[in-house]
């Protein structure tokens, strides 16, 4: 027993000794030091040959430039391209993370159906022939049936090749609803058509003025072609020029603004014009312009001899500092030193258009501030506004039409944009839910088509516009991601995303100068997608007849080319094409209104001179079931378009915008307090179409009665990194249609707060 | 070529951020993030959880509707130098997995060195460094974005900014091979630095009199954070709102206006 | 069942008492591994640490095991360098405590940090500058100390013992444990000073900066001084809840006495270094920085005066003047609260050098970092609690722990 227990323990003994000397503990030592820097679950980016690829970001409008680095045949990083007239270099939260869209989880692989329920997300794969045969049948069915105008057709951006081809396959077919996104685009557009008589963008010299007075504009949030304004920005911090901010809410604009405004909400045209007021009374506008260059000042009388009231006697009746200062909350003086700061100045310029500029808003507005520019003749000279004329590059005959088209072209549009009501008007992508509800077209829509845009987040009043979706038998989307419209659609044919796919890149939203840019494939397609133009062309071939006929070239890139001309050579080479050496039109040709002359906007309209000007914008709700208003606001670190956030974006929101899956909604802490809440409690946000589980996040940056939330939240379909996340300020807010343009003006609603 | 290297002054590299062009739009972060392969989960809301090594702060000025104000503030790593190297966090490392280079000026972090005791990020004041509570994941497919010029760090180790140090490496490389004596101040920028669409941000060499930063320092509204607890931080700030300056540091009632201080 | 591992001439509980003591108590351990393995497995995700509070819950419970431990080296001190023979009565337990204390501190070490697998790498490369390398170095040493202290305590059990090898190491060892003792002592010194190190050296963080000597901040100084003060207590309070437990008194009152006399006078002085380390700091050190006192004690919802009351009055002074009072530490009643007090001065004098230090603000623009600990921390926390527990009542019961025991509970006539 004894003899055992002693061998044992000298085995122990030994074996212990032994193996601590021999090399197994050091080598297990090093493996372990091995092992946890190298676990199997943790990705090893392989190296390889490093490249750079020049292109055009595409995910807004703005049309910066960016330079890829890949790796091999990996794309790893998106950097601003340096030099790039747009954005020299630098680039925005949105494009930086764009590799996150291209490799991201919810890509859609390869063309599907619908098999499930729809927004079960049920869905089998089907070959491109199959997808395009489905779509070219069900479409050809419709318009045999003879409700061809019962096909509607949703773009995100209005110009370009592939928005022109869907134009052309909806006339072809012979539907007029044909719809694109709108934004403050459209609203400077028709201000221009109706002040300068052009069909024009607004090109915004902003980097040369030296006083700026924006309305409500996200100057530094995404307004315009974002990177360019930053630039801007810095370029006046340097400068020492002055940026002044009116708007309801402490925004980073207003912040950074040398002077923050706080005016009530939906009062800004009301501000605007009792500015004109000092400066008209005060004698400070550009006399040798406004009488040279612009018409309807003083009063006019038309070729009947009847009277109507300039701008001169309009404003004088009605908006001085002190009435003004009654709507609108500023001080009176304030109203003064203002406009004789911006008319002193020897560069002033006026902005308009909330945020980053999503919602058209009021026309009265975009002219009350044009006219502003007007004043101090901020038109088409260093430092002002330009008009640019819209891309004219696509130049294809009409396509020929048959009877069936013929007839379903003459039919009302579904959205409200012909006829009387809206002359200026193109479409109204707001007003189309509400046309399918109310059946006030006189005829159904049967199906959709939807490229680039994401309607069911981003147009308003979610309800009507689900309700509208749900009514139409056969909805087709090109989404190359699972958006939320995607996910209700009933066949999907992927795009490649923007970093895959040759593209033109018309003239981003706001440069003083016509650029056409050129977007090509940086990697090859990652999955089965098919450039959408291809796809369309495709399905109409498919379709054949006039519809077929009306396509004839061999492929988007051949249509691309043709339509290039002479510039695919230099598009190709540089993926930009720029006048750089642009100069805005001299006055003889600068205005093709009647009077050849800037219009000041009494004298602006050419049809419904019965329209009440300045009319407020009234918003949805009464105030004694909703005491308080809400207003939406914007933010670079929250894409609010077709595009949701990327995972890196959504890493960045801040934490009082959004906590785990709650949004904050931002009171004044007075409002706060009357409504017994406190910091990070949990409420109900409750406007006349909606409730939402919010949290509220006290704030001195917007004023008593008044509480916001941020857009680009609410996502539901997209990837787990934003879907679930917040709330939908759309699905909260009701389009109101603008009198004049009938676009969505709405710039926020009523609502009410109570603890949850 | 050899002996060009040896004579190189030794560099300090840093940056100037001018709150004043900062528009708090988060391009930086996401370069950063890019550039770095910074992981992200689903859900990041908890900032104390949440891997950004470059973090944009939101300063307010406490005063009242409408006399309130915001600004932004983007915090990088400090790249302290302290007295002579000695940064607060560099000292405290039991295994030498960060360290303070007297050629550059940078801190510099051994992801694979790091066992994870966080006794770096108790000493650093400024939040820059972060822990890595999960492994991170990338979604099937977004692993090809990942860049190989910067490792994957996995669970339970701690990460920072490096001033994209890797970018000075792959500089410095062409430097060598072109045999030149010096590295231009273009050569070496940090990814926040090229993508800040704002111009916001400056970085370069502060020993250097040609490189901007060297100037900008100077600037009279200029100011590091926490001067004053001796960190000798190498990342500078200019605001021209007082507000902002002062908070900056932390200051006793009873002092008074915040100046700038001339570096 | 068991008597024939029970000591001769003492007496035990029934085994099935013992039994189910170490099953309920055990039930309690294993939940503590349970989390340990999730934190190993899952990492530590499974804390509400975060990236601005990278210490928690277990961290605190680690410094303060410490200073508790700190009766074993500190009572090894008295005895074998300072020569209180008397004390040999009550050293065995004493370094059965610090070496629960401080295997449990080592546990924590190795749940905490990020990467358990290559903790080893404090040795291999290692800082020489960081405080957290040389409290590595002094703790393992001094914990193979401890285990080298402890391990003739184990071959003294009688079935051991009769191993004739054992019995010589037995003996072989006791004659220079006196070496390892005063090994101890001065690795002990240095790793109690070292950890007041961590948060005194922490210059960028103002709450805990303190300044001092050489490398050494203040804090150094006055974590040894207080462990030697406190760590007696512990060793008296434990020993105090071994007598309730057992029903027997254990010790003999003169030998409490003594080390509660000692400890008092250590207490006192140590409390009054700490309140002038307190005060020039307050006064001095944090303006310097731009805070006042109070910018550590205000605005948020837990850190205020009291915490400042709670360790220099009523974990420091009280009970120091109740120790130093013959009538005092004579009272079993004042003795206990005593000795309570002063375990709890010290352990909230760790929380606040550990914990506060992070959740004070330091960049204006921040506010308090507050945390609550996870189930896992709590476990984890109480895992040591758990172990020492059982280690207690398997050492009690099979080792002749304390010498005076046959004396104060003379056995009838059981044999072994």
């Amino acid at each position: 027993m004894n003899i055992a227990r002693r061998s044992f323990l000298a085995f122990l003994i030994g074996g212990a000794a032994g193996t601590a000397l021999s090399p197994l503990p050091w080598k297990l030592t090093d493996d372990l030091s091995i092992w946890t820097q190298t676990w199997p679950w943790t990705p090893v980016p392989p190296d390889g040959e490093y490249s750079y690829v020049n292109s055009v970001c595409t995910l807004c409008p703005g049309g910066c430039g960016i330079t890829v680095r890949k790796v091999d045949n990996r794309a790893v990083k998106i950097e601003g391209m340096a030099g790039h007239p747009v954005n020299d270099g630098g680039i925005c939260i949105l494009g930086a993370s764009g590799l996150q869209l291209l490799y991201g989880p919810r890509r859609v692989k390869a063309p599907m159906r619908r098999v499930g329920e729809r927004g079960e997300g049920k869905w089998e794969t089907i070959s491109w022939d199959e997808a395009i045969a489905a779509a070219a049948e069900k479409l050809e069915g419709i318009r045999s049936a003879g409700n061809p105008q019962g096909v509607a057709c949703m773009v995100g951006d209005r110009y370009g090749t592939v928005p022109s081809l869907f134009e052309r396959f909806m006339t072809a077919y012979g539907s007029p609803n044909f719809m694109s996104d709108a934004a403050i685009e459209d609203s400077y557009r028709i201000t221009l058509n109706l002040m300068h008589g052009k069909n024009a963008i607004p090109g915004f010299d902003a980097g040369n003025a030296d006083f700026v007075v924006s309305f409500g504009s996200g100057v530094i949030e995404g307004w315009g072609s974002p990177v360019r304004m930053f630039l801007a920005h810095g370029k006046w911090k340097d400068e020492n020029k002055t940026l002044v901010q009116v708007e309801p809410r402490l925004s980073n604009t207003a912040a950074k603004a040398d002077k923050w405004v706080a005016v009530q909400p939906g009062t800004e045209a009301v501000l605007a014009l009792s500015m004109a007021y000092v400066i008209i009374k005060e004698n400070l506008y550009d006399k040798s312009f406004v009488a040279e260059n612009a018409a309807a000042f003083e009063d006019w009388r038309d070729d009947e001899g009847k009277t109507y009231p300039g701008f001169k006697t309009f404003v004088l009746n009605g908006f001085s500092p002190a009435d003004a200062s009654k709507v609108t909350g500023v001080d009176p003086s304030l109203i003064v030193s203002l406009a004789r700061s911006f008319a002193g100045a020897e560069k002033p310029l006026a902005l308009c258009g909330r945020g980053k500029g999503n919602t058209p808003g009021s026309l009265h507005e975009f002219m009350a501030v044009h006219a502003l520019n007007g004043l101090v003749g901020a038109i088409n000279r260093p430092g002002g506004v330009w008009a640019i004329d819209v891309p004219d590059y696509v130049t294809w005959p009409k396509p020929g039409l048959d009877e069936a088209a013929r007839a379903g072209l003459e039919k009302p549009r579904v959205d409200g944009a012909d006829g009387g009501a809206y002359p200026y008007t193109e479409s109204i992508i707001s007003g189309f839910a509400d046309g399918v509800n109310s059946g006030s077209a006189g005829y159904g829509v049967e199906a959709l088509l939807v490229s680039g845009a994401n309607p069911l987040y981003t147009l308003r009043d979610a309800q009507a516009v689900r309700k509208a979706f749900d009514s139409i038998g056969f909805v087709v989307s090109f989404s190359s991601y699972m958006d939320e419209t995607a996910a209700q659609a009933d066949l999907i044919l992927p795009n490649h995303t923007y970093l895959e796919r040759r593209q033109d890149v018309p003239a981003p939203f706001g440069l003083n100068m016509p650029v056409i840019g050129m977007s090509r494939p940086v990697v090859p397609p990652q999955f089965d997608t098919r450039q959408v133009g291809d796809s369309l062309m495709g399905i109409a071939r498919k379709m054949g007849g006039s519809v077929g006929d009306a396509f004839g070239w061999e492929s988007y890139e051949a249509c691309l080319k043709e339509t290039m001309g002479a510039a695919w050579e230099t598009l190709e080479k540089d993926g930009i094409l720029v006048k750089a050496d642009y100069a805005p039109e001299g006055w003889g040709e600068a205005f093709n209104t009647p009077s050849k002359k800037f219009q000041f906007f009494t004298g602006a309209y050419r049809h419904g001179e019965n329209k009440d000007l300045m009319s407020q914008m009234k918003i949805e709700g009464e105030a004694a079931d909703f005491p308080l208003i809400l207003i939406p606001y914007d933010s670079m670190r929250l894409a609010s378009g077709p595009v949701a956030d990327t995972p890196f974006m959504a890493k960045t929101i801040e934490e009082d915008v959004l906590i785990h899956d709650d949004v904050y909604v931002q009171v004044n802490p007075a409002t706060a307090a009357s409504l017994n809440l406190r910091e990070g409690k949990v409420a109900e946000l409750t406007t006349p179409v909606g409730k939402a589980r919010v949290r509220v996040h006290l704030s001195e940056g917007i004023g008593e009665g008044v509480i916001a939330l941020p857009t680009g939240l609410g996502h539901w379909a997209n990837s787990k990194y934003i879907a679930g996340k917040g709330v939908n300020v759309n699905r909260l807010m009701s389009p109101v249609a603008d009198p004049v343009s009938g676009l969505d003006a709405a710039w926020g609603i009523r609502a009410k707060l109570a603890r949850a | 070529m050899k002996k060009a290297q040896e004579h190189t002054a030794p560099k300090k590299y840093g940056m100037v951020i001018d709150l004043d062009k900062c528009t708090g739009c988060g391009a930086c972060m996401a370069a950063c993030m890019a550039e770095n392969n910074v992981p992200f989960r689903e859900d990041e809301t908890d900032k104390n959880l949440s891997i950004t090594w470059l973090r944009v702060y939101k300063l307010t000025n406490g005063k009242k509707f409408p006399n309130a104000d915001v600004c932004y503030l983007p915090r990088p790593c400090m790249h302290c130098e302290g007295h002579h190297g000695h940064s607060p966090c560099v000292s405290v490392c039991p295994a030498t997995a960060t360290d303070y280079s007297y050629d550059t000026g940078i801190v510099s972090q051994i992801y694979t060195r790091c066992f994870g005791c966080r006794y770096c990020m108790a000493a650093c004041p400024y939040h820059v460094r972060y822990f890595n509570w999960w492994d991170p994941v990338w979604p099937e497919g977004m692993e090809k974005m990942l860049s190989p010029n910067v490792s994957v760090r996995t669970r339970g180790v701690v990460e920072k900014c490096s001033f994209c140090f890797h970018r000075y490496q792959i500089a410095m490389e062409k430097v060598r091979y072109e045999g030149r004596a010096e590295l231009a101040e273009d050569e070496y920028q940090t990814a926040c630095t090229q993508a800040c669409p704002a111009n916001a941000i400056t970085f370069g060499d502060l020993n250097n009199h040609d490189h901007a930063v060297y100037k900008l320092k100077t600037h009279p509204d200029a100011f590091r954070l926490l001067e004053r607890l001796g960190t000798n931080p190498k990342v500078y700030y200019i605001s021209s709102r007082e507000w902002v300056r002062r908070q900056g540091d932390n200051y006793l009632e009873n002092e008074g206006k915040v100046v700038a201080k001339a570096h | 069942m068991d008597t024939a591992l029970i000591p001769e001439g003492r007496k035990r509980c029934p085994l099935w008492q013992f039994v189910l003591f170490i099953a309920v108590v055990g039930a309690v351990l294993l939940w503590g591994v349970y989390a340990m393995i999730l934190c190993w497995l899952k990492g530590l995700n499974q804390t509400n640490m975060n990236n601005a509070y990278g210490f928690a819950l277990w961290i605190w419970a680690d410094l303060a095991v410490i200073a508790l431990g700190g009766g074993a080296f500190f009572s090894g001190f008295l005895k074998y360098i300072i020569g209180k023979d008397e004390l040999k009565n009550l050293i065995n337990y004493a370094v059965i405590i610090g070496f629960i204390c401080y295997s449990s501190a080592l546990l924590i070490l190795a749940i905490d940090i990020g990467q358990p697998l290559r903790g080893w790498f404090i040795f291999w490369h290692a800082n020489v500058h960081s405080m957290l390398t040389e409290v590595a170095f002094c703790l393992s040493c001094y914990f193979a100390v401890l285990t080298i202290e402890f391990i003739p305590l184990i071959l003294e059990n009688r079935q051991i013992d009769k191993v004739r090898f054992f019995h010589n190491l037995s003996h072989n060892m006791h004659h220079i444990m006196a070496v390892f003792a005063a090994t101890g002592a001065f690795l002990s010194f240095f790793h109690q000073g070292s950890l007041g190190g961590v948060a005194g050296v922490l210059f960028a963080r103002p709450f805990g900066f303190r300044e001092g000597v050489l490398i050494w901040p203040w804090t150094f100084f006055l974590f040894t001084w207080s462990a030697a003060a406190c760590g007696p207590c512990f060793t008296i309070l434990i020993t105090k809840i071994t007598e309730k437990v057992t029903r027997k008194k254990l010790v003999k009152d003169n030998v409490i006495e003594l080390l509660a006399k000692i400890s008092g006078w250590m207490l006192l002085t140590y409390i009054v270094a700490k309140i002038i380390d307190t005060w020039y700091w307050a006064v001095v050190t944090a303006p310097e920085a731009g805070f006042t006192m109070m910018d550590f004690y205000s605005n948020n919802p837990l850190y205020g005066l009291w915490i400042l009351f709670l360790e220099i009055v009523l974990g420091g002074i009280v009970p120091a003047l109740i120790l130093i009072t013959p009538a005092g530490r004579k009272n079993k009643a004042t003795l206990l609260l005593a000795t309570v007090l002063a375990v709890i001065g010290v352990c909230v004098n760790r929380w606040v050098m550990v914990l506060q230090v992070l959740a004070v603000p330091v960049m204006p623009f921040e506010s308090w970092f507050m945390y609550a600990p996870s189930w896992q921390e709590v476990a984890t926390t109480i895992l040591p609690l758990a172990y020492g527990a059982i280690l207690i009542a398997i050492a009690h019961r099979y080792l002749p722990i304390f010498p005076q025991e046959p004396e104060l509970n003379p056995v009838e006539q059981q044999a072994g």
